[in-house]
């Protein structure tokens, strides 16, 4: 009876799903996400075939540059191993090998927000399906192991390898089963880190940390990588780099590298060998373990948002405060308002919820930093042995990652940009206090740069350069926000910059994309050519006679573009609803 | 005992085996109590609203009961079966249309449906059959060559109500179904829900259209600040009783008009006081004297 009942609450109980339908299912589903993302979206009319051809031509110039970067070090790694062993230098595949999991582990990393960004799957979303837990972990080992590092990573391994077994045919089978579990560990690895990585960037207090850490590693790297520049001339014998992949061998011998070198060259001593395959394997299962632990609670269901957690049961007079506060803001600015106003009552309201937003984004604060110390290490390194350019160089590099938010006036807001479409306010307001904000951050940024360079230089600044350097300055401002300001009424979809082919882009995004980058790069690099002409005739002030009508007729056409911005708008409401409006 | 009788008692056993039964269910974030001690019991066949003002944790609740959540504490039975042993079989056995919808944009609807089928281990043939039945059942058969990031808002919800009953499930659980979809949809999708219940099948669905809720369900659970403070069908519920932590029952609330009250104002008056009876304030005192 009780066997029955049983039988009754759940009746396919009995008949597992097999592994293997799972499997292929999500591997359709991933074969499909992809197909559709390359041929769904077909262009039809002229505009689109433009965007087409722009596609086209980004993959051509990309491409080969892609190829480079893998080729390079799959052959490089093939050649080094062979190098190590036919030079009877084994110790040389201890670096060789921590290397390579470096690489491989940079590249994963840095491409996984990347992937993130443009990838419409989330794998932990598989956990709704009846799945056991021993199948989630397998399929999310599998999802997304076609990445450039993975690829890369694996090749450079087993051209490793083959360089191994050819340098000496007896080390070819060990070399191929330790390196294989060696790939096996990285894959892990990687794994491993996203996940926890996902699990502890949910927070905000440690994302503004990693920030923080990751802009002073970078710093740091560059600045390390500056200071031995000098020292660097004699040779690659006397290098840093040289000396330091030396002398990590005895530490690498406790690590997944030395392991996996040891496992290899030991081949001779079968129980050393064995000993030290074995720390590789307990490696990889420790890596595997703790990817699992992660990947078990995400199975089990969490909830990583933190807005719950903040969240508290309110009175309703604190409910009351809270929404004077938020919604009010915008009301606040434009009514409490001195008798003479600065900006008129919309353009302040805007003014201050763009200053409410950036004051909240204190990595976005601390990113203003990060040039103006690049532009102290640069000066004992690139500008150190190029004077001339310091000036327009460091502005250049300052105002380089602040230009992109002149691209974004409406993309950013995203579906909060309806506010401004329903509400009875012309839109040039909205945009012209948009613009002030970027042009305040723009000007601050181009300010503090040019304080630095004046504290820096080691002769005096030219006047001819100062002029010619802040007509410059305007002109590359002035052509930015004309663009900007267009390009935002045209493609409103916010604009990411190093995303050429924007996520869910329609073809006039992919264009302006491009169109972007040409305008941003080509502005700010115009500056090389006409200080390369003054050199030529010998005439400092050439450069302020080419950049004052330039910047002149920048400024002239930004004004154009906002006397029109209006009506442009008007005419452009079904594409700001299609692109912005729509969850 | 003779055969018969065994199979009637066992029969008994089976029907009186709640298919959502949860004990103490908490769920916490953080300092914030989202989810307290919920002891929730749907019988197999009922077709249950849940209901809660917004942030109640209504979508909580549907998350640990559809195993996207792991609870705090307490314990959750579906269909007999603990999600903490089973969840797998639990997920076979159940169909759900979350509040996100969960769809892949970057697939067409035919797609999605056919990935969904084989996932919950339907052949190929099966699976194929039901995305067609499915397909022409919610009325997107002419759209399924169209991503479903291009689809409206109303379509994405038939299609997700679609994957989730694609493998027959005995349990649906609905987090706010009918929202935006258009009156000749929801009529189609309530006449599919019902013709399942009268199947067998249990639906749990959530909806802040009360006037959807009385018309479709027989019982009804109501949360509040993460505490379900009424239970039961909507004659008890009318009657007064059903009050969870409170004395008051069918027999001993006055019968006046009870049949005439609707399921809005017996909803306003459990939520507009708290576990003690007492008064509770659900909006701001403010006149706002400036609207028109």
């Amino acid at each position: 009876m009780a066997e029955l009942a049983a039988a009754q609450r759940l009746p396919a109980c009995a008949r597992d799903i097999p592994v293997r339908t799972q499997l292929l299912a999500v591997a359709w589903l991933r074969w499909r996400i992809f197909v559709n993302s390359i041929f769904r979206r077909r262009p039809t009319g002229a505009r689109q075939a433009v965007g087409l051809a722009f596609s086209i031509l980004l993959r051509l110039i990309l491409w080969p540059f892609l190829a480079m970067a893998a080729i390079g070090p799959i052959a490089g790694s093939g050649f080094f191993a062979w190098m190590a062993i036919a030079e009877n230098h084994p110790q040389s595949l201890f670096p060789l090998f921590a290397g390579i999991g470096l690489l491989w582990q940079f590249v994963a990393i840095n491409g996984q927000s990347f992937a993130a960004a443009v990838s419409s799957f989330d794998p932990s979303s598989l956990a709704r399906f009846p799945l056991r837990f021993g199948r989630y972990l397998v399929l999310r080992t599998l999802i997304g192991l076609l990445t450039p590092s993975t690829i890369v990573g694996c090749l450079a391994l087993l051209a490793a390898a083959v360089g191994i077994g050819v340098a000496k045919p007896a080390l070819a089978f060990p070399a191929v089963v330790v390196l294989a579990v060696y790939a096996l560990m990285n894959i892990f690895l990687t794994r491993m880190i996203e996940a926890w990585m996902e699990r502890w960037l949910a927070n905000r207090r440690f994302r503004e940390l990693f920030s923080v850490l990751m802009a002073l590693m970078a710093i740091g790297f560059q600045f390390l990588n500056f200071q031995r520049a000098p020292t660097r001339a004699p040779g690659v014998a006397n290098s840093g780099l040289f000396n330091f992949v030396h002398g990590s061998s005895p530490y690498l011998n406790w690590l997944p590298p030395g392991f996996a070198a040891n496992a290899i060259l030991r081949a001779a001593h079968p129980f050393a060998a064995l000993a030290q395959f074995a720390g590789l394997l307990a490696s990889t299962a420790l890596f595997a373990g703790v990817f699992a632990i992660r990947l078990h609670k995400q199975f089990l269901g969490e909830l990583l948002s933190e807005s719950l957690s903040r969240r508290a049961p309110a009175s309703p007079i604190a409910r009351g405060r809270v929404l004077s506060q938020a919604t009010g803001a915008v009301a606040m600015a434009a009514a409490a308002q001195p008798h003479r106003p600065v900006f008129p009552p919309i353009v302040a309201a805007c003014l201050r919820k763009e200053w409410l937003i950036l004051r909240g984004n204190p990595a976005q604060l601390f990113g203003m930093l990060t040039p103006l110390i690049f532009i102290v290490i640069l000066n004992r390194s690139v500008f150190a042995r190029h004077s001339t350019y310091f000036l327009p160089g460091a502005i250049a590099y300052a105002l380089f990652g602040v230009l992109a938010g002149l691209y974004n006036v409406f993309g950013a807001d995203g579906l909060g940009v309806q506010v401004y479409l329903l509400a009875p306010i012309r839109l040039r307001d909205v945009i012209v206090a948009k613009n002030l904000m970027s042009l305040a951050v723009i000007v601050a940024q181009a300010g503090l740069a040019w304080v630095v360079v004046s504290v820096l230089a080691r002769a005096p600044i030219p006047p001819s350069m100062q002029v010619s350097t802040a007509l410059w300055t305007v002109f590359v401002i002035a052509a930015n926000l004309a663009v900007g300001t267009l390009r935002s009424i045209q493609a409103p979809r916010k604009f990411v910059p190093g995303q050429a082919q924007q996520r869910r882009g329609t073809p006039t995004n992919r264009t302006s994309g491009l169109l972007i980058m040409l305008v941003l790069f080509g502005s700010l690099a115009l500056q090389v050519p006409v200080t390369l002409l003054c050199r030529i005739f010998h005439e400092p002030w050439l450069a302020a006679w080419i950049f004052g009508p330039l910047a002149a007729a920048a400024v002239l056409a930004y004004a154009v573009v906002l006397r029109n911005a209006e009506q442009l708008i008007l005419g452009r409401r079904d594409l700001f609803a299609e692109e912005l409006c729509k969850a | 005992m003779p055969a018969a009788c065994i199979v009637v008692s066992s029969y008994k056993q089976i029907m009186t085996t709640p298919a959502i039964d949860t004990i103490a269910l908490t769920r916490r974030f953080g300092d914030f109590t989202a989810v307290h001690n919920v002891n929730l019991r749907v019988d197999a066949g009922q077709f249950f609203g849940f209901l809660g003002p917004n942030g109640a944790g209504k979508s909580t609740t549907i998350k640990m009961l559809t195993g996207l959540l792991a609870p705090t504490s307490g314990s959750i039975r579906i269909l007999g079966e603990d999600m903490k042993d089973n969840p797998a079989e639990i997920k076979r056995q159940i169909g759900v249309v979350p509040e996100g919808m969960a769809l892949f944009g970057r697939l067409t609807a035919d797609e999605y449906l056919r990935f969904v089928g084989r996932m919950y281990g339907l052949d190929r043939a099966t699976t194929l059959q039901r995305t067609r039945e499915l397909l022409e059942f919610m009325q997107l058969a002419e759209e399924q060559k169209k991503l479903i990031a291009d689809f409206s808002h109303g379509m994405q919800k038939k299609l997700a109500l679609a994957a989730a009953v694609i493998h027959g499930p005995r349990v649906l659980f609905l987090d706010e179904p009918f929202e935006g979809v258009d009156a000749v949809a929801a009529g189609t999708l309530k006449a599919m829900l019902q013709r399942m219940i009268t199947r067998g099948a249990t639906v749990f669905l959530t909806s802040h259209v009360l006037e959807i809720v009385e018309r479709l369900c027989t019982h009804v659970a109501i949360i509040h600040r993460g505490q379900l403070v009424a239970q039961g069908s909507l004659e008890e519920l009318r009657a007064g009783g059903g009050r969870v932590g409170q004395k008051a029952s069918a027999e001993e609330a006055e019968p006046v008009d009870a049949k005439h009250r609707s399921l809005e104002e017996i909803f306003l008056e459990i939520v507009g006081t708290d576990r003690e009876g007492n008064p509770a304030a659900t909006a701001p005192e403010q006149e706002l004297s400036w609207l028109s």
